[in-house]
């Protein structure tokens, strides 16, 4: 009995702070104060509201709406926007998560199971194209469709879904560290091949930086950001991408002797050398990526510029420099892969046509278009949301580094729009094929193999 | 209850359970048995009948049996563990110390938190308190994440379910020892016979029942394993750690093949059920009455 | 139980050695909570860079993560919820639990045994296998999901399965016919005689089952995923979702909200705790 109550003051006791702190909100103590505390509240950007020109349909005020959101990073910056349009329009925009744990095609399945579909949909443009025969609604017609229409995607010929964003990859570096590093300044124009990238590894190796890479361990990064270059850079447009991947299926093409493969595996040969885990490759941990790089502890980080709510969080400023440098895959400088970083729309939102009722499905994509032609849904998109837009007609410009950088090179010709359309398990299949040769337990062959088995059995 | 049985006990004590349970795990098991012989994906609007087409392809999927091998071994080690720990210091517990209340509520607390949240915590002590302790001490067990070796991150998976599983297992056994009459054990004392062979004459044929119900109880959970899998390994490294039940949810979402993904998991329930059946059976057998 | 108070100096030692063997293991057992409850009150940075750390390199403890999570779990409406959904099920599946396991006892017939029977093989089915079927019925079948409702009858059906089981076990050996005879002599009707006689005897192993329940619907999160999507709704451990993200977590403010998550059951937990010892889960066995 005695142990019982001793318990119950504890637990008490534990109770009592916890309400207390909740109580004394913000009330910190400890040992030293720190000035540059990342828990602080980040000051979001003033959204301009006085200028609204965008024409809303009355008749759809009162309308609910629902969409599912699967980036997760944008989920309070999207129900920021539901409230602005809703203030605007009268129409209410529910934005629900997908929950740690499912995955957004799992939860879009149980959702049409449930007959609860959501009006509206954020999805990879695999999902995309499985759902959109069946459930999706045609939006070839929609006004938006000729603003973003590089970032199209169509299927059987017709456009089912609203490209929300552009995201870009290649390996990000740090000019402030590589600047102090090297000891001269760094011009990231200057590195125009595998070899040269190489060299440059090598100087900062000499001046002391052992292993400046950093490398993710992760399936979905190994399988889809890296081990996609093969599809992609076959000549930087999706077509090509579809053409190489047919092949494969139908066993037209040998792995072994197509360039890009090779290629691919000795751009991946190099960051592998340059780990900064490199003794324990798969113990590598995402969040301590972005606190090495912002610590000047490594100088690149293979990753996208939606690495950019981490690095802030790790401490990075907006106005430090960073930037992309291509996946340098050869000793050519005029090949468009040693010159282009990759950039193509890969979250998009789809409307229910099976479900919904017509004055949802009118007021989805009223809200749509109010994404892309107010004065209001321009600013969020970009600003609010932080993503890089495929409208040519938003004229703001991203304000983090990395989008920035996307942003720039996107306007300037300087990036290939290819994406590979490759099915759902791709990256966890492949992904761990790529985690094996990654460690060293399995050879180029036999990572090849299991590429062409893969593709074999589609 | 007197012996003679009319519809309205059954109505009133039996039918609003029952209800539930047929309502809820019965109907949706069948139906689900149904839907592994048609085409249907998930989504779609029209669903084909196409026989045991879902079946055959079970068979293809070397994948699966592979990871049901990886099962059987996970199982084999957890069952053996968690009912060794838990019987060792079930037995402890109830010998009278000071404080054993307080330790047999310790013990439990692990299923206080729920299975994904578990996983996540350990994850993040496998892959960073431990690597940090190995950086401090330069213990070379703990130099490199253990989720990054197959053979290691296996072994995480069976300490991780063991640390949970025991403790709900202690408890069972803490109350089969504290059922154990003192009369029985002491004429055991009074005749001689010491540790070894009390323990094996006496104390284990009297805790059968106890023993019965936990082995019961972890083989169909270990066999079932799915939060702790996919929360703290995921599959990783390489998908050497890919269970049964994580296959099959992989199959049916991820892979996009929902037919065989069910078909997969009627497979897994039959062969649970075979292999628990035969348990309780075997263990049955040697209860005796106390 | 005393016996082992007396006896000679090898007792004793034997008994320091397991003592210090208990000391061990308990630690063991503890230390993941252990190391949840000091990252809980440290910065993400510190959490990553120096897990293990309290007192020495870390810059600032802070119960920042508490509030944090407070705030964005919604932390009263989602408690209310989930008070309601687990009060209601453990509840309901209390009663309907221990009636149906005392009709199997006291009436062996066909319908006792193919029910107990099915009970038991149901313990061992999948929930994926359940999952898609489940909500498909429910959902464009039935049309209920996302009520509160829905969600406490599927938990009481979940758990009806185990909950029988361990009634069954405690019924058949714990509770002698004779009582029963003797109230039916005394005019008693099958319900009185259940609800005054046998239910009150009942005491051990409904606090045992009234734990483990409460325990189980507290902490589901699979099931209460797939029937709730309204955000009012939404129970403890889904309201954590926004500390996932799709890259990486947020580690302090989890470990904050499952702290403020475990903290009510844990509660329960002790306050429940001699009952549920002394509950002699061993009858169930029987």
């Amino acid at each position: 009995m005695r142990t019982r109550n001793h318990m119950k003051r504890i637990a008490a006791a534990a109770l009592a702070a916890v309400v207390a702190a909740s109580a004394l909100s913000g009330c910190r103590f400890g040992f030293a104060s720190d000035p540059d505390d990342p828990n602080e509240v980040k000051e979001t950007e003033p959204i301009d509201t006085s200028v609204d020109t965008f024409a809303y349909d009355d008749s759809l005020a009162g309308t609910e709406i629902t969409l599912l959101n699967s980036k997760a990073e944008i989920q309070t910056a999207l129900e920021e926007m539901g409230r602005a349009f809703e203030e605007k329009s009268g129409v209410h925009v529910e934005v629900m998560p997908v929950t740690d744990g499912d995955s957004p095609y799992t939860k879009v399945v149980s959702l049409y199971n449930s007959g609860d579909a959501p009006t509206m949909a954020i999805l990879d443009t695999t999902d995309v194209i499985a759902l959109a025969r069946e459930k999706a609604l045609d939006l070839s017609q929609e006004p938006w469709t000729k603003e973003g229409k590089d970032y199209l995607t169509y299927v059987d010929g017709k456009v089912y879904s609203f490209p929300l964003c552009i995201e870009g990859r290649g390996i990000i570096y740090r000019k402030e560290v590589l600047d102090e590093v090297l000891g001269r300044e760094f011009d990231p124009q200057s590195i125009t091949t595998l070899s040269e990238f190489k060299a440059l590894l090598e100087e900062l190796r000499a001046a002391g930086m052992e292993k400046p890479i950093s490398l993710a361990k992760e399936d979905w990064s190994l399988g889809a950001h890296h081990l996609q270059y093969i599809y992609e850079t076959y000549d930087g447009t999706s077509e090509g991408a579809a053409e190489v991947i047919e092949e494969l299926k139908a066993g037209q093409l040998d792995l072994t002797k197509y360039d890009r493969m090779s290629q691919f595996l000795d751009a991946f040969d190099v960051l592998m050398e340059y780990n900064v885990a490199k003794a324990d490759p798969l113990g590598a941990d995402y969040d301590e990526m972005a606190i090495d790089l912002v610590d000047g502890k490594t100088a690149f980080w293979f990753n996208g510029n939606w690495a950019w709510p981490n690095l802030e969080e790790a401490g990075a400023d907006k106005n430090d420099e960073y930037g992309f440098l291509p996946y340098f895959m050869n000793d050519d400088p005029e090949d468009f892969v040693n010159r282009q970083i990759q950039a193509s729309p890969s979250k998009q939102v789809m409307v229910d046509g099976q479900m919904a009722t017509e004055k949802e499905q009118a007021a989805a994509k009223e809200f749509l278009n109010w994404i892309v032609y107010s004065e209001i849904g321009q600013q969020m998109l970009v600003k609010t949301c932080a993503v890089v837009p495929p409208f040519s007609n938003n004229p703001y410009e991203p304000s983090d580094p990395l989008s920035r950088a996307i942003y720039e090179r996107v306007q300037s010709g300087d990036a290939f729009n290819a994406s590979a359309i490759v099915p759902n398990d791709h990256w966890s299949i492949l992904g761990a094929a790529m985690q094996k040769y990654l460690v060293g337990r399995s050879d180029r062959a036999e990572l090849i193999a299991s590429i062409q088995d893969y593709w074999l059995q589609q | 209850m007197k012996a003679k049985s009319n519809g309205k006990d059954f109505c009133m004590f039996a039918l609003p359970g029952l209800f539930c349970f047929l309502a809820v795990v019965i109907v949706p098991f069948l139906y689900g048995i149904y839907l592994t012989m048609t085409d249907w994906n998930g989504v779609s609007e029209v669903k084909n009948f196409v026989g045991l087409t879902n079946f055959a392809g079970v068979f293809k999927d070397t994948a699966f049996w592979t990871s049901l091998g990886l099962t059987f071994k996970y199982v084999v080690a957890v069952v053996i563990l968690v009912n060794v720990i838990a019987f060792l210091l079930a037995w402890l517990l109830t010998r009278g110390f000071k404080g054993q209340s307080f330790f047999r509520a310790g013990f439990f607390t692990p299923n206080l938190i729920g299975g994904i949240v578990l996983g996540y915590i350990w994850q993040f002590v496998f892959s960073r308190v431990f690597v940090n302790i190995g950086e401090a001490t330069g213990w070379s067990l703990f130099e490199a994440s253990w989720l990054s070796d197959p053979a290691k991150a296996f072994a995480a998976l069976v300490l991780v379910t063991v640390w949970q599983l025991s403790g709900y297992m202690i408890l069972i056994y803490v109350a089969g020892f504290m059922g154990l009459s003192e009369d029985v054990l002491e004429a055991a004392s009074i005749d001689g016979a010491s540790g070894w062979v009390k323990m094996k004459n006496i104390i284990l044929p009297l805790m059968m029942s106890s023993i019965t119900i936990c082995l019961f109880l972890t083989l169909s959970r270990a066999f079932m394993v799915y939060d702790v899998n996919l929360s703290l390994t995921a599959g990783a490294p390489y998908g050497t750690t890919e269970m049964a039940a994580m296959h099959v949810y992989e199959k049916a979402f991820t892979s996009r093949q929902y037919g065989v993904g069910q078909a997969e998991a009627i497979i897994l329930f039959i062969i649970v059920a075979c292999i628990s059946g035969a348990q309780v059976y075997l263990t049955k057998k040697r209860e005796v009455e106390a | 139980m005393n016996k082992t108070t007396v006896g000679g100096s090898r007792r004793r030692i034997m008994n320091s050695l397991a003592m210090a063997i208990l000391v061990v293991v308990f630690i063991a057992y503890m230390f993941p909570f252990l190391m949840v409850i000091i990252n809980s009150l440290k910065q993400k940075r510190d959490i990553i860079k120096s897990p293990f750390s309290w007192l020495f390199t870390i810059k600032g403890l802070s119960f920042d993560n508490f509030v944090k999570a407070f705030v964005q779990m919604d932390f009263l409406n989602a408690f209310k919820n989930s008070l309601i959904v687990t009060v209601s099920a453990t509840v309901l599946v209390t009663f309907l639990a221990s009636m149906l396991a005392y009709y199997i006892v006291r009436r062996n017939n066909w319908i006792s045994r193919v029910t107990f029977a099915l009970m038991v093989a149901s313990m061992i089915i999948p929930f994926q296998a359940i999952m898609i079927p489940l909500v498909s019925i429910y959902g464009s079948g039935l049309n209920i999901l996302n009520h509160r409702i829905t969600l406490i009858f599927m938990h009481t059906g979940f758990s009806m399965a185990m909950s029988v089981f361990m009634f069954h076990g405690f019924i058949k050996g714990n509770i002698p016919m004779a009582l029963e005879e003797a109230a039916y002599i005394d005019g008693a009707t099958h319900a009185q005689t259940f609800f005054q006689v046998v239910f009150p005897l009942l005491k051990p192993i409904i606090s045992t089952m009234v734990i483990l329940n409460a325990l189980a619907f507290w902490n589901d999160y699979l099931l209460p995923s797939l029937v709730l999507t309204d955000k009012k709704l939404l129970t403890l451990p889904l309201s954590t979702y926004s500390f996932y993200g799709t890259y990486s977590a947020d580690y302090g403010t989890i470990m904050a909200g499952l702290l403020l998550c475990v903290i009510p059951i844990l509660i329960l937990y002790m306050v429940l705790q001699k009952q549920i010892i002394n509950g002699v889960v061993s009858g169930a066995v029987k």
